[in-house]
C-alpha cells in the first residue's frame, strides 16, 4: 500500500457484518439488537399496565402473547412478577446501557476523536457477541419452567438466593445471573476499549478541551462502568455460591414451609450494599452519555456555542464521582445508622449542584439561539425537561427523612422513569435522530418524527406524573393489583388514566420503529453534513470505509462549538453559521475551548 | 497523536504498541475493584455476631513466598531479554511457570488445611467466615490461571525466538500481569491474616 492508503480492505459477508472489527458495524449491531430489546421490554410493561389499568379483566392480546402466563385472558400474577423484573432488567442494562453507550461509544468515539478505530477491533467484536449472547439467554429464561427471574430488577436474596423461594427464583433466576454475568464482562470489554482509544487515539490537535461533550460523556461513562461493573459481578458470584453451592453470604434464619434452612451467618443487607454500589452508578451510565449526545445537539440545532464547555465536563466528572458515593440513599429503610444515612443524604444531595449547571447550561445555549427544531433537537429539549422534573423529585427521595415515607410507593416508580428511563431514551433517540444519516447514510422522515416526539412526551408525562400522587397516597410498587385495598379503591381512575398513556406511548413507538426501518432502507440519501456539525464525524464520507478517512486523518484546529462566530464587522468567519474542527484558527483568533 | 499512513501490518503493530499496555492496566483496574468489592463484603459481614475468627493455614505463607520468588524470577527473565541473553530469559521464564504451578498445589494443600481443621466452604457446618477464606482465594487462583496461560505463550514464544530486546512488548504484559497477581495475593494474605 501507498502512504496515502488507508488501511481498508475487502471483507466477506462473514467478517463484514457478522463477525466485524469495524466499530460502525459494530454500532449498528448494538443498535438493533438494543432495539429490539428494548421493544420486548417496552411491550412487557404495556403487557402489565393493562393489569394495573384493568385488574381482572380479560384481554386477548395478553391471552395471545402470554399463553401459559395467562388464564382466560387475564395475567397470572406470579408471571406479573416475571414481567415486572424483566422489564426492568431489560430496559435498564439492555436498551440503556448497551444500547445507548454500546451505539454511540462506537459509532462516535473514533470518528469524532480522529481514529481508525477501536484500540482493539478484536475486544470491541467480543464486546457486541458477549451483549448478544447475554440478551438471547435473557429471553430464553422467559421460557424455562417456572418462568422468568421474579425478584425485580434488583434481585434482592432471599427471593433469588433460594431456588425454592417463588417459581420465578428456580432456573429463570440462574439464567438472569448467567446473562448478566456475560453482559457485564461485555460491558467491561466495551468500557475498556472506549477509555484507550480516547485517551491514546486522538488525532491531531484534538487536545482534551477540544474533545466534543459526548466523548466527554462516553469517557466518563466508561470509567464510571469500570468501577462499578465489577463490584456487581462480585455481588452476583456470591449470590451463585449462596444459590448453588450452599454458602450463606446472604443467608441466616431461613424458615420455608416450617422448615429451617440450613444456612447462618449472612446478611440481604450485604447484597444490597454490593449492589447499590453499582446500582446508583448505573443511573449515571445511562445518564450521561445521554446528557452528552444532547450537548452536541442544542448546540449544533441553537447554531451556538454550547454555554459553559468546561463547566460541562467539571459536572460530569463531579457527577461520576459523587455517583461512587451515594449508593446507601437506596437503603435509608433498612435499619441503617441514622448518622449514615446523614451522610447519604448529603452526599446524595450534592449531586444536585453539578445537574443544576448542566440544565442551566443547556438553557444558556438555547437562549436567544438560532434554533432549529429537529426531531433529534426536540427530543433533546424533553431531556432538558425531563432531567428537571425527575431531577427535583430526587431531592425528596435523596433525603432519609423524606425518602422513608414514600419508599417503595409508586413516588419512586414515577420518579426513577423519569429522571433515568425517559432521560436516557430521549437522549438515545435523540441521538438515533441526529446520527441516522452517519449511521445509515440516508434521513429519517422529519415529520413522523415530530409526531413521535409530541405523543412520546404527552404520553411520558401522563404515565409517570400521576404516578408521585399514586405513591404519596401510599401505593407500593409491584403490587399486581391494587384493586384489593379499599384504601386505594378512589384511585383506580388514575391507574386506568395511566394505563391508556401507556398504550399511547406504545403506539407512538411504532411510528418511530416504522420510520426507522423504512428510512434506513428506502429514506432519501444523507448528504455528508446534513445538520452543518462542526465535529470530525462530518467530514467523513457517507458511504461508510474501514479506517473512516481515505487519505490521512484530518488535523484538528480548535474546539468543536464553533457556531455563529462573528468577525470584527459583525459577520460570519467564514461565511456560513458553522466552523468545522478541520479549520485552522486565522490570524489572531482564539480557540473556544480555552474559554 | 495518530498519523496512520502505512500498511496494514504495521498500522496494527503501531496500534497495539500504544494501546496494548493500557487496555491491560484499566482491565486491572476493573480486577481491583472486583476484589475491593469482595472483601468490602467481607468487613461488613465481619459485623455479623456469629463471625469466626480464623487462622491463616500455615500453607498460605509458602505460597506467599513462591509467589513472590516467582515474580522476581519473571523480572529477571525481563532484563536478560533486554540484554540479549535470551536462553537465560527462556529459562527463568520457565522457572516462573514452575513456581506458579507449585503456588497453585500450595493453594490446595490450603484448602485441605482448612477443611481438615473443620472449616467449611459450604454446607451445614459452614460460616461466612470460612466461605470467604475460599472464595477470595480461589478466585485469586482463577485469575492466576490466566497468569499461567500468558505465561505458557511467553515461554512458547522465545523457544521460538520471538523475542528480542527491542520486542518484549509480550513479556511486559505477561510480565505485568503476574507482579499484579502477586500484589494482589499479598493484600489478601494480609487481609485474610489481619482484617479477617
Amino acid at each position: 500500500m501507498s502512504a496515502h492508503q488507508h488501511p481498508h480492505e475487502e471483507q466477506d459477508f462473514l467478517f463484514k457484518y457478522v463477525f466485524s472489527q469495524d466499530h460502525k458495524m459494530i454500532s449498528k449491531q448494538f443498535l438493533i439488537t438494543g432495539f429490539i430489546m428494548g421493544f420486548i421490554g417496552l411491550s412487557m410493561s404495556t403487557l402489565f399496565r393493562l393489569q394495573l389499568g384493568f385488574p381482572g379483566e380479560s384481554f386477548w392480546i395478553i391471552d395471545f402473547l402470554l399463553g401459559s402466563w395467562a388464564e382466560n385472558g387475564v395475567m397470572l400474577p406470579d408471571k406479573y412478577l416475571a414481567l415486572v423484573t424483566m422489564h426492568g432488567t431489560i430496559m435498564v442494562f439492555f436498551l440503556l446501557t448497551a444500547g445507548l453507550s454500546g451505539t454511540f461509544s462506537n459509532l462516535l468515539i473514533p470518528l469524532q476523536i480522529g481514529a481508525r478505530d477501536m484500540a482493539s477491533g478484536f475486544l470491541n467484536m467480543l464486546s457486541y457477541w458477549f451483549f448478544f449472547v447475554s440478551s438471547v439467554i435473557m429471553l430464553i429464561s422467559l421460557g424455562v419452567e417456572g418462568g422468568a427471574a421474579s425478584a425485580g430488577w434488583t434481585i434482592y436474596p432471599p427471593l433469588s438466593a433460594l431456588p425454592q423461594a417463588i417459581p420465578g427464583s428456580g432456573l429463570g433466576m440462574t439464567l438472569w445471573l448467567v446473562a448478566m454475568a456475560i453482559f457485564i464482562a461485555s460491558s467491561l470489554l466495551g468500557s475498556l476499549n472506549y477509555i484507550v482509544t480516547i485517551l491514546n487515539l486522538r488525532t491531531k490537535g484534538m487536545t482534551m478541551t477540544r474533545l466534543p461533550l459526548t466523548i466527554w460523556s462516553f469517557l466518563i461513562t466508561a470509567i464510571v462502568g469500570v468501577i462499578s461493573f465489577p463490584v456487581l459481578l462480585a455481588a452476583a458470584l456470591l449470590l451463585v455460591f449462596d444459590r448453588s453451592f450452599g454458602t450463606s453470604f446472604y443467608l441466616s434464619d431461613i424458615y420455608i414451609g416450617g422448615q429451617v434452612l440450613e444456612h447462618s451467618g449472612g446478611s440481604p443487607i450485604l447484597f444490597e450494599h454490593l449492589f447499590w454500589f453499582l446500582g446508583h452508578p448505573e443511573v449515571y451510565i445511562v445518564l450521561l452519555p445521554a446528557l452528552g449526545i444532547t450537548s452536541e445537539i442544542v448546540s449544533t440545532m441553537s447554531r451556538k456555542p454550547i454555554f459553559g464547555y468546561r463547566a460541562m465536563i467539571t459536572s460530569m466528572l463531579a457527577i461520576g464521582f459523587l455517583s461512587a458515593i451515594v449508593w446507601g440513599h437506596h437503603m435509608f429503610v433498612t435499619g441503617m445508622n441514622p448518622f449514615l444515612g446523614a451522610v447519604f443524604t448529603f452526599t446524595t444531595l450534592l449531586i444536585a449542584i453539578p445537574s443544576a449547571v448542566k440544565v442551566f447550561n443547556y438553557i444558556t445555549t438555547l437562549w436567544k439561539g438560532n434554533i432549529k427544531f429537529s426531531p433529534a433537537m426536540l427530543f433533546s429539549i424533553g431531556l432538558v425537561s425531563t432531567f428537571i422534573s425527575g431531577g427535583l423529585t430526587g431531592l425528596i427521595l435523596g433525603d432519609s427523612a423524606l425518602d422513608i415515607n414514600v419508599h417503595d410507593t409508586y413516588f419512586v416508580v414515577g420518579h426513577f422513569h423519569i429522571v433515568m428511563g425517559l432521560s436516557g431514551i430521549f437522549g438515545m433517540i435523540a441521538g438515533v435522530y441526529h446520527w441516522f444519516p452517519k449511521i445509515f447514510g440516508r434521513m429519517l422522515n422529519n415529520n413522523l418524527g415530530n409526531a413521535h416526539f409530541w405523543i412520546t412526551i404527552v404520553s411520558s408525562y401522563g404515565i409517570f406524573f400521576p404516578m408521585h400522587f399514586l405513591g404519596l397516597a401510599g401505593v407500593p410498587r409491584r403490587y399486581y393489583t391494587n384493586s384489593e385495598f379499599p384504601l386505594f379503591e378512589n384511585l383506580l381512575d388514575i391507574n386506568t388514566l395511566i394505563t391508556w398513556f401507556a398504550i399511547l406511548a406504545f403506539a407512538g413507538q411504532l411510528i418511530f420503529f416504522f420510520n426507522f426501518v423504512y428510512s434506513a432502507l428506502r429514506g432519501p440519501k444523507a448528504p455528508q453534513n446534513p445538520w452543518k456539525g462542526n465535529s470530525l464525524e462530518w467530514t467523513t464520507g457517507v458511504k461508510h470505509i474501514h479506517g473512516n478517512w481515505p487519505g490521512e486523518i484530518p488535523t484538528v484546529h480548535r474546539w468543536p462549538y464553533d457556531y455563529s462566530k462573528l468577525n470584527e464587522n459583525g459577520d460570519y468567519v467564514t461565511g456560513e453559521d458553522f466552523i468545522p474542527q478541520i479549520v485552522p484558527l486565522g490570524e489572531g483568533e482564539l480557540d473556544g475551548g480555552g474559554h | 497523536m495518530t498519523t496512520i499512513s502505512l500498511d496494514n501490518i504495521k498500522y496494527k503493530a503501531e496500534i497495539r504498541q500504544k494501546t496494548a499496555k493500557p487496555l491491560l492496566w484499566i482491565g486491572l483496574i476493573s480486577i481491583v475493584m472486583f476484589f475491593a468489592g469482595l472483601t468490602s463484603a467481607l468487613i461488613v459481614s465481619k459485623s455479623n455476631s456469629i463471625w469466626i475468627k480464623l487462622e491463616v493455614p500455615s500453607m498460605f505463607f509458602i505460597s506467599t513466598i513462591l509467589i513472590l520468588f516467582s515474580s522476581l524470577t519473571y523480572q529477571l527473565s525481563m532484563s536478560f531479554t533486554k540484554n540479549n541473553q535470551l536462553k537465560f530469559a527462556t529459562i527463568t521464564t520457565i522457572l516462573t511457570f514452575v513456581l506458579g504451578i507449585s503456588f497453585t498445589v500450595t493453594q490446595f494443600y490450603a484448602w485441605q488445611q482448612l477443611y481438615q481443621s473443620g472449616i467449611f466452604w459450604a454446607g451445614e457446618q459452614s460460616n461466612p467466615s470460612g466461605s470467604y477464606f475460599y472464595a477470595l482465594t480461589a478466585l485469586h487462583l482463577l485469575h492466576l490461571f490466566a497468569g499461567l496461560i500468558s505465561l505458557l505463550v511467553v515461554v512458547t514464544k522465545s523457544l521460538l525466538k520471538k523475542y528480542s530486546p527491542t520486542n518484549v512488548l509480550g513479556i511486559q504484559l505477561s510480565l505485568t500481569y503476574w507482579h499484579f497477581l502477586t500484589a494482589l495475593w499479598v493484600y489478601l494474605f494480609f487481609f485474610l491474616k489481619f482484617i479477617a
